[in-house]
């Protein structure tokens, strides 16, 4: 897929900031006497791009919803950009596993929701754009495919020119095929928007396909990292690849 | 072509062209078939009164009810006792139906409003409001009061109950999804909660209209000195069949209006939906 002409305009480069800085300290969070996440640290550096992995029920979500403000800690401290995650407004979004747009409002609607006064119509035609989607703007989303609603809310996400971006599983619920656009699709737009990312997922191939770093969590601690370093383009399924995503696999299976 | 004929190849092509522009002659065919059967009904009427098969005084038929209600109409009667009816009917609507909506929104999102007003409402709502006519003469008279009252009364409950349960229905994942965007309480409020609970709400206010004819003819055939149901008793007292009926038809011609006008709102509305898409 061609994303040749999100190309953000002059005008634009001084306010879009670059990638945010992630830090997570002394990190807990019980629920009644279960802890779910214990006493986790992670450093984020600006422009990187995070996976993380586990079994279900390890505490991804629940860090990636603390990490958004969805959820409070029971102890510790997390910062975006030195600053508390609820006072990072428009500068922090998250996606979904389910596209949730508002099926009452419009796709180009849908989008402006990503916007603080939610008025500038030039910003929501470039995020459609972006995610190939210019036709559609004035369809309701019920008359789109699973796929392009998850584009959908891609150029809400995106709308705003976030500094961090977080993934809840957000190609779960697509069929094979339009996972791999998708995926394609989200790398592209974070190569060229330079934002953090952070992507909770349990495809360990797409992680490794995606990121620079896959941290392995397991019963809320981390309990494996992978760095990944692409001197060169590595193709999907090269060796490379295959031998880091065993060894992550290995991880998630002993811990 | 026979009618069978006629509907299979309706249904058909209707299936051809979902999604694109149906043409314009069949588009009139398939919207004057609901009036088929009681234009069918009218005919089959005529010609058994005409034919003697039933009699005038049992049943008159629907010419000399028509030439009943142009007489009527000229004479300035008939129009004074539908504005009448026509005006309680949607006081009352407005009455109960705002209280009810209000409170449904009250009640659907703060908790402390539903856990006071919730079950006083539902020992109200097990009483048949009908049941209170004794009381509602008494308190108010034949006086405009009673009328208001009571159609209020029954508007009321359908609108109440369909709010509350829209709201509560309204997906919890686009809440958080609005709350995770920034959206101010008012925000959330109209632009996801309000528009989720509308369907439900539309179920409310069909149902409540429903009601409000029901509830507004026996107050008026009860007690009332102007109105549809004061013409229909009447004319009882005067042995006025032709009048009698003329009333009951007006009756159904003036629900079957609402009703259009409710569902011509709905499609309105609603029309991001895929319930009523290509209709």
């Amino acid at each position: 897929m061609q994303i040749a002409d999100y190309a953000i305009p002059e005008a634009q480069v001084a306010r879009t900031a670059p990638g945010a800085r992630v830090e997570v300290r002394n990190l807990s969070r019980r629920f009644d006497d279960n802890r779910v996440i214990s006493d986790l640290n992670l450093t984020v550096r600006p422009g990187e791009f995070v996976s993380i992995v586990g079994k279900s029920g390890c505490g991804k979500s629940t860090l990636l919803r603390l990490i958004s403000g969805l959820d409070q800690p029971s102890a510790g401290q997390i910062t975006v950009d030195g600053q508390p995650a609820e006072q990072a407004g428009d500068r922090l979004r998250i996606m979904f596993q389910e596209p949730r747009l508002l099926p009452w409002a419009s796709v180009s609607d849908n989008v402006a929701v990503g916007l603080r006064n939610g008025r500038d119509k030039a910003a929501v035609a470039q995020a459609l754009r972006a995610v190939e989607l210019s036709d559609r703007g004035s369809f309701w989303p019920a008359q789109l495919s699973g796929g392009q609603r998850q584009r959908v809310a891609l150029a809400r996400a995106l709308v705003s020119h976030p500094g961090l971006l977080m993934f809840d599983e957000p190609l779960g619920a697509l069929d094979a095929l339009t996972r791999l656009t998708m995926q394609n699709l989200i790398q592209q737009m974070h190569q060229q928007a330079g934002f953090t990312a952070i992507l909770v997922t349990h495809d360990v191939a797409e992680a490794v396909a995606l990121s620079d770093r896959v941290i392995v969590l397991g019963q809320g601690r981390i309990i494996h990292e992978a760095q990944i370093v692409r001197v060169a383009p590595v193709g999907r399924g090269s060796p490379e690849l295959a031998a880091i995503e065993a060894e992550i696999l290995d991880a998630i299976f002993q811990g | 072509m026979s009618l069978a004929d006629f509907l299979v190849e309706t249904g058909s092509r209707s299936k051809r062209l979902a999604g694109r522009s149906i043409g314009l002659p069949r588009l009139r065919a398939e919207a004057l078939l609901p009036y088929a059967v009681p234009v069918a009904i009218l005919i089959l009427w005529e010609i058994a009164g005409a034919t003697g098969l039933v009699a005038d005084t049992v049943l008159p038929r629907p010419s000399a009810i028509l030439a009943t209600a142009s007489q009527m109409l000229w004479s300035g009667e008939l129009l004074t006792h539908l504005g009448v009816s026509a005006l309680r009917a949607l006081a009352g609507l407005a009455v109960g139906g705002g209280i009810g909506f209000l409170l449904g929104v009250a009640n659907g999102t703060s908790r402390i409003s539903e856990t006071l007003t919730d079950s006083t409402l539902q020992m109200v709502r097990n009483i048949p409001h009908l049941a209170l006519i004794p009381l509602v003469i008494l308190w108010f008279g034949i006086g405009e009061g009673a009328k208001l009252f009571l159609v209020a009364l029954g508007v009321f409950f359908p609108i109440y109950l369909n709010t509350l349960h829209g709201i509560r229905n309204v997906d919890g994942q686009l809440i958080e999804m609005g709350r995770a965007y920034g959206m101010t309480p008012r925000q959330l409020f109209l632009r996801i909660v309000l528009p989720g609970a509308l369907p439900s709400i539309f179920v409310g206010l069909r149902y409540g209209l429903g009601i409000m004819w029901l509830t507004l003819i026996v107050a008026e055939t009860l007690s009332a000195s102007s109105g549809l149901g004061y013409m229909a008793m009447k004319a009882r007292e005067f042995m006025v069949l032709d009048v009698v009926i003329l009333s009951i038809l007006l009756y159904a011609l003036l629900g079957k209006l609402a009703d259009s006008l409710t569902r011509a709102l709905e499609r309105r509305a609603l029309k991001w939906s895929p319930a009523y898409a290509n209709r």
